[in-house]
């Protein structure tokens, strides 16, 4: 009897992993219906600004080191945007990279002053035991990424 | 009738506790070496990088340039994606596997993503990634490991009990944490 029951439960696990697949959801739920286009985003952030939107498009990157942030690829080419979560809250794995998804959050628009980012650099550097040359800030910049909630992605 | 004993009861919660949290221990603190570490190394994946060259892709169009890649790599099967960051480079993605054609020149990044079997489990419980119903589970382990903590420490009596020598035990495990802390805060 106890043998039958540890060869069941070691069957169920085995086959929960073989047929798990489809969607995984990272976060919390989506609940904006209306997809909006990431070009329309990049084309005019200032729209969007503080706007609580729904992507999708192919992860062409993730955050090596804590899996904090993806890229999405636009819809046209040579585009593509941050989504950006909170260390921790949510978790993107490197192999989703390839994998399409569908993410929700607040579209955010920030401007970087020069002080704002040899700052940032030079904490960066000190984090990661780098050097930062100051001279490569050529002047204040746009940061425009996706403060992420929720993301559902296509696995294998 | 046996006589209650709450050290008895100590006992035996201590023990079946323990039995229960033994997997929960292990995957905790094998995770926790590995990403103690995440510094040094990818506690959750094994990243491979490999170069190649094929002949530079002239192509401009988006369907041309993939159709050139493909046939320079000797690739078949559609990627799963294909993204273009920007005119000169064209990225093919596969499972677990980008290929990164830099156009003008034919040079190629190929990098490859695989789990670490079993660690990279451990490391998604022992970090929470799961939420949900595991931060349930992950809350009922740590005060059970409060509880081990503590109901260790009335197992024993006489000398090799808390009166005894465990004392000095506690005192140094104590101030292990709170002296590093000290000399990290203040004195380094």
């Amino acid at each position: 009897m106890k043998r039958s029951l540890l060869v069941l439960l070691v069957a169920v696990l085995f086959t929960t992993a073989a047929f798990a697949g489809g969607k995984k959801n990272y976060g919390k739920e989506l609940t904006v219906k209306e997809t909006t286009k990431i070009s329309d985003i990049i084309a005019a952030p200032e729209k969007f600004n503080g706007k609580r939107v729904k992507v999708a498009g192919p992860i062409v990157d993730v955050c090596k080191t804590r899996g904090c942030w993806v890229k999405l690829g636009s819809d046209k080419e040579f585009e593509a945007i941050r989504f950006k979560v909170e260390d921790g809250v949510i978790v993107f794995p490197l192999d989703l990279k390839g994998q399409n998804a569908v993410a929700e959050g607040i579209v955010s628009v920030k401007k970087i002053s020069v002080e704002e980012q040899i700052k940032s650099g030079k904490k960066m550097a000190e984090e990661h035991g780098t050097a930062f040359d100051e001279s490569t800030v050529k002047g204040p910049k746009t940061i425009l990424q996706i403060d992420g909630e929720g993301a559902q992605v296509e696995t294998k | 009738m046996k006589k209650f004993s709450w050290r008895r009861l100590n006992i035996v919660l201590h023990r079946d506790i323990g039995y229960l949290t033994v997997a929960m221990l292990i995957i905790y603190g094998v995770s926790g070496i590995a990403v103690n570490h995440i510094q040094d190394w990818n506690p959750n994946f094994v990243r491979e990088k490999q170069f190649k060259e094929i002949e530079p892709i002239t192509a401009t169009e988006r369907d041309s340039v993939k159709a050139e890649a493909m046939r320079g790599l000797g690739l078949t099967e559609e990627p799963k994606n294909f993204f273009r960051p920007d005119p000169e480079t064209a990225q093919l993605f596969y499972e677990n596997l980008t290929y990164s054609v830099d156009l003008p020149t034919g040079n190629v990044l190929i990098e490859t993503t695989q789990r670490r079997m079993v660690l990279f489990e451990m490391n998604q419980l022992h970090l929470n990634a799961p939420k949900g119903l595991w931060t349930f589970i992950a809350d009922l382990f740590a005060l059970s490991l409060i509880f081990m903590g503590i109901s260790g420490m009335f197992i024993q009596k006489g000398k090799t009990g808390l009166m005894g020598r465990g004392k000095w035990f506690v005192l140094i495990g104590t101030v292990i944490p709170v002296g590093y802390w000290i000399w990290y805060q203040y004195l380094q």
